[in-house]
């Protein structure tokens, strides 16, 4: 017995050691990136203070008017709308800057070879005029000298980078080790455990001293075969089998005409999750009925222009709009949400009346990669909500008398039921 | 036997009914399809597969039950386009203005705004403003909105060039685009366009 615990001993101790040293090495690396990132700030400050190239009032005045009129279509690094302006003062004397930035289209229109050129490399896009001083953009040009001698150095820290990410995603990581070792852990034990109860048994039976009923209890051994053929195990099985098949005829029957969960693949990969979640697109901007129409409408394509006649114009599925536009044919999308032409329904009604969030009925719209169907749709789904809403009355002229009629005789708020949310011929006619 | 058999036929029963739910590509079954789909021509759907439905079907052209597409129209698509050379008719009465799309000086100083000054129509133009421009042009009119940062080029509204712009070259802007931004008047209507002008006008002066 002892032996075995040793040797259990044995197994345990590296793991743990192991567990340790992973821990240390883990916080030593953060350690590490923290004063890197440190030490190449502080290059970049020595740099700056030693360049010095002009006054600092000029460079800050530069600064400002470059954040409030350059920086939307320009970087001094990179090409964004415009091109990018690092080396600008090298590329043209300051005589043609000036006369740019004061009346691009001029410069264009006199036909001077590298003005037309730049209008056509960025697809004819108009810069517009700015009514700065000569002093004004002369500021602004030694902002961008001094930003671009910043840029090699700023690039040196950015390449220390990398290792932060990386520091953001330990605790994860961290964790699934965690939980890979207490698995580990666990095995070990039922594995030490059973080693136990061996070794015991084999102790026993060795022994002489032992009676009749002792030695049953030694060499009792689960019997499968005859436990099946009793008659109650038979009837508990026959019993939950019965009630399983029950349940599954019941929800099936149910799920008949009810289309929740559809979500079907549409012809181009939409995701509502990147355009409502993340960018927080009010749903309106697309569905353009949703508060004047009874149908809350599907986008047509000059709607996608609006944003991608400009931007991820390379994108295979943004290319199938394109397509659909050149062709002149519409874009098949596959409905969701079919409501059978015995009922009716109205946005306008529900969300611009009843102020109902689009969320209500057709749930975390805004998680949704694929959109499915959220809700059932059924008339028993309908008359709940009209049962429990009250009516957004606030500030609506059209139910002032309602609401004075109803409180004559209720306490209750005014619901969707008191005003004939529940008359089978407000849906139905 | 005959018990095993009756037990396989009500496991096969419960998987053929487990299979009537809708999940992923499969929309799932219909009581009574007919019902489910629309005889009218239905804006928002297009069946063009003419069988369609055939087995239920009693339309006396032979074609399926669901065929729902209209054989006329370019496409077969059930919504027309608007008669060419036609306008439509508002609800106020206002027909469009005809300014080119370029002419934003001729904009600036014959579009006049045919709302009051008022609170009400400002905090309108403010909701309309966070639905239809705040993604891009920031709650602040500081062209920083979560779409704006990524899509570039859009110009703060106190930005030196174009703080000074009056309310009908902002109108003409939103109706046609000016620059990276495209037209946007497929979605609002010209008074909601004037509202947000208003509420445009208040961003420029911060």
């Amino acid at each position: 017995m002892f032996a075995t615990l040793r040797s259990a001993g044995s197994i345990f101790l590296p793991i743990l050691a192991f567990f340790f040293l992973s821990l240390t090495s883990i916080r030593a690396q953060s350690d590490s990136t923290s004063t890197e990132v440190a030490s190449d700030t502080s290059t970049v400050e020595t740099a700056t203070s030693e360049g010095g190239i002009s006054d600092e009032a000029v460079i800050a005045e530069g600064e400002s008017l470059f954040n409030a009129n350059c920086r939307v279509c320009h970087a001094v690094d990179q090409k964004l709308v415009g091109p990018a302006l690092g080396g600008i003062y090298d590329r043209r004397d300051m005589d043609w800057i000036k006369l740019f930035i004061k009346n691009s289209q001029a410069v264009i229109a006199s036909g001077d070879a590298y003005a037309v050129a730049l209008y056509e490399e960025y697809n004819q896009t108009v810069m517009p005029s700015f009514n700065f001083s000569d002093s004004e953009i002369e500021s602004i040009v030694a902002y961008i000298r001094v930003e671009a001698d910043k840029e090699p150095e700023v690039a040196a820290a950015d390449g220390g980078q990398p290792l932060n990410p990386q520091a953001a995603q330990e605790p994860s990581t961290f964790l699934t080790v965690i939980v890979v070792g207490l698995v580990i852990v666990l095995i070990l034990i039922l594995v030490v455990l059973f080693l136990i109860i061996n070794f015991l048994t084999k102790f026993l039976r060795k022994r002489e001293d032992l009676d009749d009923s002792d030695k049953e209890l030694i060499d009792q051994r689960f019997k499968l075969g005859e436990l099946v053929k009793k008659p109650a195990f038979v009837g508990i099985v026959a019993f939950v089998f019965g009630v399983f098949a029950l349940k599954t005829v019941i929800d099936g029957l149910y799920q008949v005409g009810i289309q929740q969960g559809y979500a079907p693949t549409q012809p181009i990969a939409f995701s509502h999750k990147l355009h409502a979640g993340q960018y927080e697109i009010d749903c309106n901007y697309c569905h353009t009925g949703v508060r004047k129409s009874k149908s809350a409408n599907i986008p047509s394509a000059n709607i996608c222009m609006n944003c991608h006649g400009q931007i991820k114009t390379e994108s295979p599925e943004i290319q199938k709009i394109y397509a659909a536009i050149e062709n002149d044919r519409p874009i098949e999308w596959v409905r969701v949400h079919n409501l059978p032409d015995l009922a009716y329904f109205n946005h306008a009604q529900h969300v611009a009346v009843g102020g109902q969030e689009c969320q209500t009925c057709h749930g975390e719209i805004q998680e949704m990669e694929v959109v499915a169907q959220y809700s059932p749709l059924t008339m028993g789904w309908c008359i709940n909500c009209h049962q429990e809403t009250n009516v957004n009355t606030k500030g609506n002229a059209y139910y002032d008398n309602l609401v004075e009629l109803h409180a004559q005789h209720s306490k209750a708020p005014l619901k969707v039921e008191d005003i004939g949310g529940l008359e089978c011929a407000k849906c139905h006619y | 036997m005959q018990q095993k058999l009756n037990i396989a036929l009500v496991i096969t029963y419960c998987i053929f009914l487990a299979a009537c739910g809708a999940k992923g590509d499969k929309p799932g079954y219909e009581y009574s399809p007919q019902m489910y789909h629309s005889v009218p021509y239905e804006g928002l759907t297009q069946i063009t597969d003419e069988g369609a439905g055939q087995l239920i079907s009693n339309r006396e052209d032979g074609k399926g039950e669901f065929y729902n597409s209209n054989p006329n129209n370019p496409n077969k698509m059930n919504m027309r386009h608007p008669p060419e050379n036609t306008v439509s008719r508002n609800r106020y009465g206002m027909l469009p203005i005809q300014i080119h799309k370029d002419s934003f000086a001729l904009a600036e100083r014959v579009l006049k705004s045919p709302l009051p000054e008022s609170e009400e129509v400002l905090a309108e133009g403010k909701e309309l403003y966070d639905r239809f421009c705040e993604h891009c042009h920031g709650s602040g009119g500081g062209g920083d909105g979560l779409v704006g940062q990524v899509y570039l080029g859009v110009t703060p509204y106190n930005s030196s060039t174009v703080k000074d712009k009056g309310e009908g070259h902002i109108y003409h802007v939103i109706t046609h685009g000016k620059g990276r931004m495209l037209s946007h008047a497929s979605q609002e209507d010209p008074m909601e366009r004037w509202k947000i002008v208003r509420y445009v006008q208040t961003l420029q002066k911060q």
